[in-house]
């Protein structure tokens, strides 16, 4: 549903995108995970036709997003990271309008308003202007009118950004829902946890480029199945890096002053042995042991961590 | 076509739903409107000024010229004050009169004999209009002065004899006018000349006074707003993502635009007619032809809305756009005729004004009501309303957001 191949996107001297290629399939959720600033959005605009890539193709439900702009955009559907609706109006007109943009009319148009007014849960505030509702509420009826067309692909930018943990868990269902109806997900997130359980395929995304894409299991498996351990206190990162030098596969994640995330397999058994050889370069004052997730892996493939 | 009705609907209810932005647009002109309809009246306004006499003479040659400023509507506009030197010079030192006028001591003696005399007049230098018509009297008087005092010369100069006259005397005197009077009669009864007056109806006369001098620049500063207020809506829609939205849809980015314009211009038709129908109503503004004054009013606001949209298009940020249509607009609406009337400009600077779009439209428009319009300059309009537009839809589609 979307083929995306040596996509560039360049400003000037900024390479904001580069060399980016995917493929994301129909009832399938795939998530871009990255830090902000990574590139995420400029790909969604470039696919949505918001933007025209410098080089590379992308293709959306069998059309060229720049030579098919506007088949290619009856196919899609876009939840922008922006709360992209008009307050004064009601959540029906907000819907009834984007619709239209969408050429939808008649019977149909308010056929579908009402199934995304009661999937959504917002039927009975139909009539309301958007400028009463919650975050939440707006949230979903954002998501509501990049869905009142039925798409075959749904473009979802950090739909959840700023959103209660209830709003959050009632989005990330009806995006589920949308892919079980058949339709192709994009989803970008800097979330981990939203990626992890969310998307069934990723790729990760670190300055404009993809340093990693697949199954949640086929990136675990990049990283070793390895535990994360995280120790927090007063270090000399050259003395920890000697210490931890002579035990074997500890793998030095990010080292600091104030910081080591460590790479450890079977890490609970190792601890000792592990704070002996921290004690002659620093002094832990935390300790935080994560079984082999996303966030590893990341901090592994781009040297950082993730954070909001 | 459906989608550009559709896109006017929605600008159209938003509008409702925030009647206060629509409140102040229209507040402003109406409020200076009703302040200077309130200030002028709906009649033509007279000015008001005062002539200082200092009269040192107290004699009948001083009488006849202090007389003739309050005489026909002259007296209506300016009200006489006799005052001592000293006080003359103090008030017309402060700017408190419009002129004062000296008449010297001996003044009527020296009329009657016919000899050399100096009546001073100092005038206001702040004021324009009355001073000036002060002077005029004053020449006029002299004037006439000289013409009697050449034809009954030898008469008048018994008048002013020392002490009371006997009643001899005063029968000698007035029978010596009389027969100096009997000599001009030939030119006075009737006639030689005789004027005959018609009063022609001035084709650019305001019935409606000050107040429908000001209405057509009230009208077009409110269509200043407007057009202002809802270009600047662009940006309201590029900042909360509306228009990205838009681009990501296949809806026609064009029709998206068209219903912008289509809603600005059923507000601005609403607006003017209105306008036109209150002016008329309140202020006795002439309307010649209503359909056309209505039809020129909403073009030409449509015009001017495409320029303020060309303008916020141009902007890099919603702060910019503020700045620059604020920038624009003021300067625009003073210079434009809007603020105050071309009619109290100075010359060249009416001349600038009715070059600015606004101004351009705004004597359109009076010419509209006073029953003369070109139609050429409904395809000037077309051709206004086609750049704009061209320009406006271009820099949206290369940088939508």
């Amino acid at each position: 549903m979307i083929e995306v191949e040596q996509l560039r996107k360049q400003y000037d001297d900024l390479v904001a995108v580069k060399d980016v290629s995917f493929t994301a399939r129909q009832g399938e959720i795939f998530g871009l995970l990255g830090p902000n600033g990574a590139g995420k959005t400029t790909t969604i605009g470039c696919i949505s036709g918001l933007l025209t890539p410098t080089a590379g193709s992308v293709r959306v439900a069998g059309h060229d997003v720049v030579r098919e702009g506007v088949a290619a955009r009856r196919s899609i559907g876009v939840v922008p990271q922006e709360i992209a609706l008009y307050d004064d109006l009601s959540a029906a007109e907000n819907l009834s309008y984007w619709g239209g943009a969408q050429g939808l009319r008649g019977s149909h148009l308010r056929d579908r308003i009402n199934d995304v007014l009661q999937l959504t849960g917002l039927l009975d505030r139909a009539k309301e202007p958007v400028k009463q509702f919650s975050g939440g509420m707006k949230r979903r009826l954002n998501f509501a009118c990049g869905i009142v067309h039925r798409p075959k692909v749904l473009l979802l930018d950090e739909p959840t950004v700023g959103v209660d943990p209830q709003s959050r868990v009632r989005l990330l269902d009806l995006v589920r829902d949308q892919a079980r109806g058949g339709a192709c997900v994009l989803y970008t997130t800097h979330y981990m946890e939203e990626a992890e359980t969310l998307c069934d395929r990723l790729a990760v995304v670190d300055h404009g480029q993809i340093i990693a894409q697949g199954t949640l299991v086929e990136l675990r498996a990049l990283h070793g199945e390895r535990d994360l351990l995280r120790l927090t206190g007063v270090f000399r990162p050259d003395a920890v890096r000697e210490g931890l030098a002579q035990l074997e596969g500890v793998e030095i994640l990010l080292a600091d002053e104030a910081q080591l995330s460590l790479a450890v397999s079977d890490a609970s058994h190792r601890l000792p042995s592990i704070f002996a050889a921290v004690h002659a370069g620093g002094e832990v004052r935390g300790t935080t042991l994560t079984e082999p997730s996303l966030e590893s892996l990341f901090i592994k493939l781009t040297g950082k961590e993730l954070r909001e | 076509m459906r989608f550009i009705w559709k896109s006017a609907v929605k600008d159209l209810r938003r509008l409702r739903r925030e009647p206060a932005t629509l409140i102040i647009w229209l507040g402003v002109p109406t409020f200076i409107a009703l302040i200077l309809t309130l200030v002028f009246g709906r009649g033509a306004a007279r000015p008001q000024g005062e002539l200082l006499i200092v009269d040192e003479d107290r004699g009948i040659g001083a009488s006849l010229v202090s007389g003739a400023f309050s005489q026909g509507s002259l007296a209506g506009m300016i009200t006489v004050n006799k005052v001592d030197r000293a006080e003359g010079r103090r008030r017309i030192d402060q700017g408190k009169a419009s002129a004062l006028l000296i008449i010297p001591s001996g003044f009527s003696a020296a009329f009657f004999q016919n000899k050399p005399t100096k009546l001073e007049l100092i005038r206001n230098p702040a004021q324009r209009i009355l001073p000036e018509m002060i002077e005029e009297t004053l020449s006029m008087t002299t004037d006439g002065a000289f013409y009697i005092q050449s034809n009954a010369g030898h008469s008048l100069s018994a008048i002013p004899r020392a002490g009371p006259l006997p009643a001899a005397g005063i029968a000698q005197n007035a029978a010596s006018i009389n027969q100096a009077f009997g000599h001009l009669q030939k030119y006075l009864a009737p006639p030689l000349i005789q004027v005959q007056t018609t009063v022609v109806k001035d084709e650019t006369e305001k019935p409606g006074g000050f107040a429908a001098l000001f209405f057509p620049g009230m009208l077009y500063m409110a269509v200043f707003f407007i057009a202002g207020g809802m270009a600047a809506d662009l940006w309201r829609e590029r900042t909360s993502g509306a228009l990205r939205r838009m681009v990501t849809t296949p809806a026609n980015l064009g029709a998206f635009l068209a219903g912008k314009l289509v809603a600005a211009t059923l507000v601005l038709l609403t607006v003017g007619t209105l306008g036109l129908v209150l002016g008329h109503w309140l202020i006795d503004l002439p309307v010649a032809n209503f359909a056309l004054a209505v039809i020129w009013l909403t073009l030409s606001g449509a015009g001017l809305y495409l320029m303020m949209m060309l303008i916020q298009s141009l902007a890099t940020s919603e702060r910019v756009a503020n700045l620059l249509a604020n920038l624009i607009t003021l300067p625009l609406a003073m210079l434009g005729g809007n603020f105050f009337p071309f009619e109290a400009m100075p010359p060249g600077l009416a001349r600038i004004g009715k070059l600015t779009p606004n101004g351009w439209s705004m004597m359109e428009l009076k010419a509209i009501l006073a029953g003369s319009f070109h139609s050429s300059v409904l395809l000037w309009v077309a051709v206004f309303l086609m750049a704009t537009w061209l320009l406006t839809s271009w820099r949206i589609r290369r940088a939508p957001c």
